[in-house]
């Protein structure tokens, strides 16, 4: 039956290439989409590894302030921290979470370099935001004086450094192979831009409270805490560092941001996709419809023969099956490519799930396009189709 | 003979309506895809307010360093004393205005707090662009050389600022980080899609927190170089390049030694394209690729569903194919009554995407998804989509019309 099936579609290969070009060119572009939602939808399910509600961050910026700058700094930090509405305050460099800037390192262990997303943060971040920690300690402010730089980093890291060896303890070296960090603790996720972000290495260093570059705030404030106590902290602020600027951001807001980045491209993809799939559905099923009606001859030599209404219902759906396979083929080829290159470094389950996932939609898309067509024909009736000819 | 092809055309199109329905189905919403991207194109590079004289303005966003081996690269914005000393004195330039790009900050009305952008400006701004002022004028070079505490607002950032908003404010106090700012001139706004002229508020570049005393070459300024006329871009160009080159090499900028420096002054449009595509060339190629793949595929994937169908039906037309092949009609002619029929097909569908991207467009102004959006059907826009319009129906045109010529008569008549 399969076989018969090849043969015929086989034998009108020139009147079907239209349609298997358009079937090969829906299959890449839902292999496309496909791609992009399940890339995003797999990062959304991991864990983020913090909380972020009733957090804010607190960016400050000297200008031309250049006198005791740090001093500054750390009587704003107490200031802040003084006040009864906060109830955990850190300092941290620029990219506190779901911020828009980024800072990367290659940190190096024995054979193995890896690039991390790099944030200075001082003792507190873990409390005030709420990373667990699966292994060893958060460091403390205290540990400054010892050799190394004490660093937490992510499991993501631990793997890439260490592969299956705690990391705790262990010294890692910097670009130029200068030992420089010792690890103090491990934690699990850490994904600062947000759910949609790939989970990458990240590594935490011990902020230098007298140095002057890192001066980033992060307060957990008590819930139902509004504008009218924002005011009053700028004003603070303000009152002890004349001529600075203060930016106060909700890290609700700051995340929605990141979202929106990669929510909103998705989206237009999405609403494109879906509309050239009805459009290529629509002309399917008109083509669909057309062949059989100029097929009504065969169909009421077979119905005469002894065929039942489902054996020809099944020899067309059969046919549109063989077609859309053969394009699949096709596409295939195409997109087979991708999980093998290793393009754009994407894992490779994520392309194997997109073919999956496109190969299902475009077996439904024919099936259901063929479905009433396919019907039709088997309703014909013998005496009336060969009366016509 | 045309008005005769386009009365078979209607006929044939009443003839089926299902038929007709997919045929305009596609060529509507294709058309209305590619209308929509190219209207959201043209709002974005296009010269539209308050940038109304894009077309002879030069942009110069970005100082890129790097050593000799090409190992490290910086990339920033410049500083307010690198700029006058290279860009402000242009000769051949009409205008040039230094400004910084716009700072997130935050205003507090009694419990309500308000997300602001500031920009910090000189007064060659409010002359290189083109901001219509609702209330009262733009600061000037007096205020600037006083160190006035004045400010530009929008009429959004009024709106949202003062209880009653019908009143006129300019004279008035804004609080910004508790410095209190003479209100001197509302203006309409300008959307966030344009970075290099929005803002909620303008302050002259001497009011607190600029930073424009910045010594080095970095800092948070940018320019933008208006030329006499279009035909002088590549003068200005060269004459600022020729400033760029007397920048002594290899020098030191903090901290970071260079030797090659790049400070590039080019159109809006080169410039966005460049600051999208920071990654060199490889990136390019890819970006531009994915782009043509997907108009191709917007493009082809409808038009070989309409060949596809057309393919099909022109054999319901065997007959009349027949019949007039029979009285003599060349291969010739009647190519022609397709194509002019599946043209005439097309305007249809590019009316009636016409309407569907007018009613969309609406939509997005009136939504609020982009503040001050101000998305048009202009005359570039609906000039391209004619074109595509008959491009398309020469695609979905030709190929039936060819299979169609080659049936023979025999068999034509007796189908």
């Amino acid at each position: 039956m399969i076989r018969h099936l090849f043969k015929l579609i086989w034998n009108k290969k020139k009147t079907h290439s239209l349609l298997i070009i358009e079937i090969w060119a829906s299959f890449l572009v839902l292999f496309g989409l496909a791609t992009l939602i399940t890339y995003n939808v797999r990062n959304y399910i991991e864990p983020l590894g913090f909380e972020y509600e009733n957090v804010w961050a607190i960016n400050l910026g000297n200008n031309q302030d250049t006198v005791a700058i740090s001093e500054k700094v750390q009587t704003i930090f107490q200031r802040v921290k003084g006040f009864q509405e906060v109830e955990s305050i850190s300092r941290m460099s620029g990219v506190y979470p779901f911020s828009q800037s980024n800072n990367g390192r290659t940190v190096k262990y024995k054979n193995s370099d890896v690039q991390m997303s790099f944030v200075a943060a001082d003792e507190n971040l873990s409390k005030t935001i709420n990373i667990p920690l699966i292994a060893g300690k958060w460091y403390r402010n205290a540990d400054s004086v010892g050799k190394y730089i004490p660093v937490v980093i992510n499991r993501k890291a631990e793997t890439a450094l260490f592969e299956n060896q705690s990391a705790i303890g262990k010294v890692l070296k910097d670009y130029d192979g200068k030992a420089v960090w010792v690890v103090a603790g491990v934690i699990d996720y850490y994904k600062d831009k947000a759910e949609f972000m790939l989970n990458k290495p990240v590594m935490f260093e011990l902020l230098k409270a007298d140095q002057i570059y890192d001066k980033s705030l992060v307060i957990r404030v008590k819930p139902g805490t509004d504008a009218v106590f924002e005011a009053k902290l700028v004003k603070a602020i303000a009152g002890i560092a004349k001529g600075w600027s203060t930016e106060i951001v909700y890290l609700t807001d700051a995340r929605q941001k990141q979202h929106n980045m990669t929510l909103i491209p998705v989206l237009i993809f999405l609403i494109i996709c879906s509309f050239l799939l009805i459009n290529v559905a629509l002309g399917l099923f008109g083509i669909l419809n057309l062949s059989i009606a100029r097929r009504r001859g065969e169909i009421g030599l077979r119905r005469a023969m002894g065929a039942t209404e489902g054996s020809i219902t099944a020899q067309f759906l059969g046919e549109v099956w063989v077609l859309a396979t053969f394009s699949l083929v096709l596409g295939l080829l195409f997109a087979i490519q991708f999980p093998l290159m290793n393009v754009f470094d994407i894992a490779g389950g994520v392309y194997i799930t997109a073919i999956l996932i496109a190969v299902v939609i475009i077996f439904l898309i024919v099936t259901l396009c063929a479905w009433y067509p396919s019907r039709q024909a088997s309703r014909i009736h013998p005496a009336i189709a060969l009366h016509e000819d | 003979m045309l008005s005769n092809y386009i009365k078979i055309a209607w006929k044939v199109l009443l003839r089926h309506p299902f038929y007709t329905f997919i045929t305009l189905f596609g060529i509507s919403l294709t058309l209305t895809v590619l209308m929509l991207i190219t209207s959201f194109l043209d709002h974005l590079i296009g010269a539209h307010y308050p940038e109304t004289k894009r077309d002879r303005a030069l942009y110069v966003e970005r100082i890129v360093m790097s050593d000799s081996s090409q190992q490290s690269m910086m990339s920033n914005s410049m500083s307010f004393k690198f700029l006058t000393e290279y860009a402000k004195t242009l000769k051949t330039a009409e205008r040039v205005t230094i400004f910084s790009y716009f700072n997130g900050s935050n205003a507090y009305v009694g419990s309500q707090k308000i997300k602001l952008n500031i920009t910090f400006s000189d007064a060659d701004f409010w002359r290189v662009s083109d901001f219509k002022f609702i209330e009262g004028k733009p600061f000037n070079e007096q205020n600037i050389a006083n160190g006035d505490y004045v400010a530009v607002i929008t009429d959004d950032f009024k709106k949202h600022y003062f209880a009653n908003s019908d009143a006129p404010v300019v004279g008035k106090n804004v609080e910004i980080e508790n410095i209190n700012y003479k209100v001197i001139g509302v203006v309409k706004g300008s959307p966030i899609t344009r970075p290099f002229t929005h803002a909620d508020i303008y302050f002259p570049y001497t009011a607190p927190k600029s930073n424009y005393q910045n010594s080095g070459m970095v800092g948070n300024f940018i320019a933008m170089i208006l030329a006499k006329d279009a035909s002088d871009l590549k003068a200005v160009q060269s004459e600022f390049q020729s400033n760029i080159k007397k920048i002594p090499l290899p020098g030191k900028q903090g901290g970071f030694k260079y030797s090659v420096l790049e400070v590039r002054s080019d159109p809006y449009l080169e410039n966005f394209i460049t600051t999208i595509l920071n990654g060199g060339p490889g990136l390019k190629n890819i970006l531009y690729g994915v782009i043509g793949f997907i108009v191709l595929m917007l493009m082809g994937l409808p038009a070989i569903n309409l060949v596809n169908l057309n393919v099909g039906r022109i054999l319901e037309r065997a007959s009349e194919i027949g019949v007039r092949k029979a009285f003599g009609a060349p291969v010739k002619t009647l190519m022609w009554q397709f194509i002019v029929e599946n043209i005439f097909i097309t305007f249809i569908g590019g009316i009636i995407a016409l309407i569907l991207t007018f009613t969309l467009i609406q939509i997005i102004n009136t939504s609020g998804w982009i503040a001050y959006a101000d998305l048009t059907i202009n005359l570039k826009v609906f000039s391209i989509s004619i074109i595509v319009c008959l491009i398309f129906g020469l695609l979905s045109g030709v190929l039936p019309a060819l299979r169609m010529s080659k049936l023979s008569i025999i068999e034509a008549l007796k189908a």
